[in-house]
């Protein structure tokens, strides 16, 4: 088995003689981004509705944010075969904690919960960024963000996928007021933080997705967000532009 | 002395020493263990669209074996129960296995000894999750194929599933090389589900004979005898129609082209 | 039965001194007071029926079916404790899958009486089990035409033109013997299905039943084991009632004679 030649020299030198393993590749990229902002007593998750894989355009309405029930919305964006397979088990775990223990899963334990399932593939991880979105226990808006292997925050806001780069700074600004003055200090204190109401929220997710969709070859189509209030979950879809 | 039934024929270990069991393990320590790596007799693109009252699919009936065409009547359009097709491209071997995993289910399904209860939406999970299962053990059926029928409340299916688990949704659906040629040709006619709810079956049928007819000018792994499949929501039922011919072909710029093979005059 | 109380009827696994063995004998006296089953081998196919005793007036009428399929063109009823019934079949399918996943065709019907025939003896070897505690007929066609066969306790199987199971099932093997077995047709024999259960239900007298009729042909399902359809099987219950009716009448003049 093994590759000798007859002469050394500098092109050669990298020649190995260990069999070359060719391996399927089990991930692909299916891109898409996917956002969640927390508001007062509000919480959107949102994502555009395409689904690619390279150049390729599959379909460009493929929803990938869902009400799963208990007023919780999640997402799972990236290789889209492990984020179905995630929610898919995590649906399927909210109806058993449903029948062992008769009540709802908080925002809380819905997180720790996922960080379990995301863990648990520690060393052949879900391809995915993960968010959830819904109200926690004294009904303000809440959005927690994983990574790929369960790692996990409760934050005001989050932007995932391909296009998060492009929007989170964005969102830095917009929603945590980073790099922003009060006007009236001179420029010497911060802008204050206060709570978006949800049309603020509204139109700043439009933005960011119309935004992303001009930069991004990944993002575009449509664009889907979903609501929770102490209402219910309500769904409002937009069109991006499908170039 | 070894005298349980078990070691009956078997060398003594005193004389011999304890048998090395690693020289009959199918992997032995030299290599990794092995799984399909890649294809080997594959079929091309399975395409799709929906139109007003239904569903058109199509794909052609070469098996490749790299660039040999080596088979010519493989059929790739799978009936499963009475309202759903399952076209499948890629690995050949890989096809039959699914061909008996689903008749296997239907002879489940049957057990009942009703009417069929599978459905579109069930082929399609059901598909889904074995692709899924296998690429997590890393070894995974070489295949895209498209899943369409009619579900159980009579609605179109028409649903994507491939090797790696991936799914997705669309009234216009190709695999391999045809998500490159025929779904600008598809898209054309049909960009929305608005768009296929106008499209007769007659305008329907042509669209994807004519893509046929570009994929076989194009695509070096196609051949012009295929299989087109047309569902009905009317009429409640499927219509296979096998060994068609790509027509009305111009070949005339084949003499101009030069470069290739022996040389022309 | 002599050596009853002599403990040899107490394992599988010991003969007693005149050859038997007990328990395989024990399971049949399981099926001969259950509803009858019977099984018709035609020119075309076989037709199967069971007289299914509806033992509460709550169970939902058409369900809770005893006649199952184990291949798509394979059908079985039997008679008995049905558990076992079910576990014979589920054996069955086994069987039939893992023949055609090796070799693809469908099981042939001989062969794959020949390996449930294996499974039932088994259970008549060791201490620890208990034989199957029912009869089962099994039908079916194959590329060498129509088979009927009956499996018994003791893992015996023959092959038969027409055979009954139950507790009518002296009845109805008299009936049998009076048609042109396999010379008439499955049409013809889903009629007399229904008229030899009803008759055999005569053994049965006070209990409430429902008719079952399934059947496999080449000429009549494509050779599908299935149900029969709804008017076939409303025409061969009238039939079978009318049939009766005479047949009550003929003895009522007898009486007045």
């Amino acid at each position: 088995m093994s590759v000798t030649s007859a002469v050394s020299s500098d092109y050669n030198s990298g020649v190995s003689n260990v069999p070359i393993e060719h391996q399927f590749n089990p991930y692909s990229d299916n891109g898409g981004t996917v956002l969640g902002i927390a508001g007062e007593d509000f919480a959107i998750l949102a994502g555009d509705t395409r689904h690619t894989t390279g150049y390729s355009i599959n379909s460009r309405y493929e929803p990938k944010v869902f009400s799963v029930g208990d007023e919780l919305l999640i997402t799972a964006n990236g290789f889209a075969a492990d984020g179905d397979a995630l929610v898919k088990r995590f649906r399927n775990q909210l109806k058993w904690y449903h029948f062992d223990h008769k009540k709802n899963l908080t925002i809380k334990s819905a997180a720790r919960f996922i960080q379990h399932l995301l863990y648990g593939k520690r060393f052949f991880p879900y391809y995915v960024h993960t968010i959830i979105a819904g109200l926690d226990e004294e009904g303000k808006g809440a959005v927690y963000s994983f990574d790929p292997v369960g790692s996990y925050e409760r934050e005001q806001c989050r932007a995932g996928g391909g296009a998060a780069s492009l929007i989170m700074p964005f969102l830095d600004n917009q929603v945590n007021f980073k790099n922003q003055m009060d006007p009236d200090s001179n420029g010497t204190a911060k802008k204050e933080l206060k709570y978006l109401k949800l049309d603020e929220v509204i139109s700043l997710v439009r933005d960011a997705f119309s935004s992303a969709t001009e930069r991004h070859i990944n993002v575009g189509d449509g664009l889907e967000i979903l609501i929770v209030t102490k209402d219910g979950v309500r769904t409002e879809y937009y069109p991006l532009k499908k170039d | 002395m070894n005298h349980g039934p078990y070691d009956w024929g078997r060398p003594s270990d005193d004389t011999y020493g304890a048998y090395n069991h690693q020289i009959a393990a199918a992997n032995n320590s030299q290599f990794p263990k092995m799984n399909t790596q890649q294809p080997i007799v594959t079929g091309t693109s399975v395409i799709a669209v929906k139109y007003q009252d239904g569903i058109v699919l199509a794909a052609d009936n070469l098996g490749s074996y790299g660039s040999l065409a080596r088979f010519s009547d493989i059929e790739r359009l799978l009936p499963v129960g009475d309202s759903t097709i399952v076209g499948i491209s890629g690995d050949i071997s890989d096809l039959q296995q699914i061909e008996r995993i689903l008749d296997d289910l239907q002879v489940q399904d049957s057990y009942d000894m009703e009417k069929p209860n599978l459905k579109p939406e069930h082929v399609h999970e059901y598909l889904s999750r074995v692709f899924y299962n296998r690429r997590s053990k890393m070894d995974p059926l070489w295949n895209s194929t498209i899943v369409a029928g009619l579900s159980s409340t009579n609605e179109l299916v028409l649903k994507y599933a491939d090797l790696l688990g991936v799914t997705y949704s669309s009234p216009a659906i190709a695999t391999g090389f045809g998500a490159h040629l025929a779904i600008p040709l598809l898209r054309r006619k049909v960009e929305t589900e608005e768009d296929a709810s106008k499209l007769t079956e007659e305008e329907a049928v042509e669209l994807v004979r004519n893509c046929m007819k570009v994929l076989f000018y194009r695509d070096a792994r196609s051949i012009d005898k295929y299989s087109l499949a047309v569902i009905s929501q009317s009429r409640k039922k499927i219509d296979i129609h096998k060994g068609l011919r790509c027509e009305d072909m111009k070949w005339e710029f084949a003499k101009h082209i030069r470069g290739y093979g022996a040389p022309q005059l | 039965m002599s050596s009853i109380g002599t403990g040899y009827d107490l394992s599988n696994a010991i003969f007693s001194p005149d050859g038997r063995n007990f328990q395989v004998e024990y399971a049949s006296k399981a099926v001969e007071n259950a509803g009858t089953s019977i099984g018709i081998k035609c020119r075309d196919g076989v037709v199967l029926a069971v007289e299914k005793i509806q033992t509460s007036k709550l169970l939902v009428a058409g369900r809770n079916k005893r006649i199952q399929s184990i291949d798509r063109h394979i059908g079985v009823a039997y008679s008995g404790i049905i558990p076992d019934g079910r576990h014979f079949v589920n054996r069955g399918r086994d069987e039939a899958q893992s023949f055609k996943s090796l070799y693809k065709d469908p099981i042939k019907v001989p062969n794959l009486i020949d390996r449930v025939g294996l499974y039932v003896q088994n259970y008549t070897c060791a201490n620890s089990v208990r034989p199957f505690g029912i009869n089962a007929i099994v039908g079916g066609v194959d590329d060498d035409g129509a088979h009927l066969y009956m499996i018994e306790p003791s893992g015996v199987y023959w092959g038969y033109c027409g055979t009954a199971i139950g507790k009518g099932r002296q009845t109805a093997k008299a009936e049998l013997e009076k048609l042109d077995l396999p010379n008439i047709s499955v049409k013809d024999g889903v009629k007399e299905a229904a008229r030899i259960i009803y008759l055999a239900h005569e053994d049965n007298k006070d209990k409430e039943f429902e008719l079952e009729i399934s059947w496999v042909s080449q000429s009549e399902t494509g050779g599908r084991h299935e149900f029969i359809p709804q008017e076939l099987f409303d025409a061969a219950v009238q039939y079978a009632q009318e049939e009766d009716d005479d047949e009550e009448e003929e003895d009522e003049d007898v009486e007045v004679q």
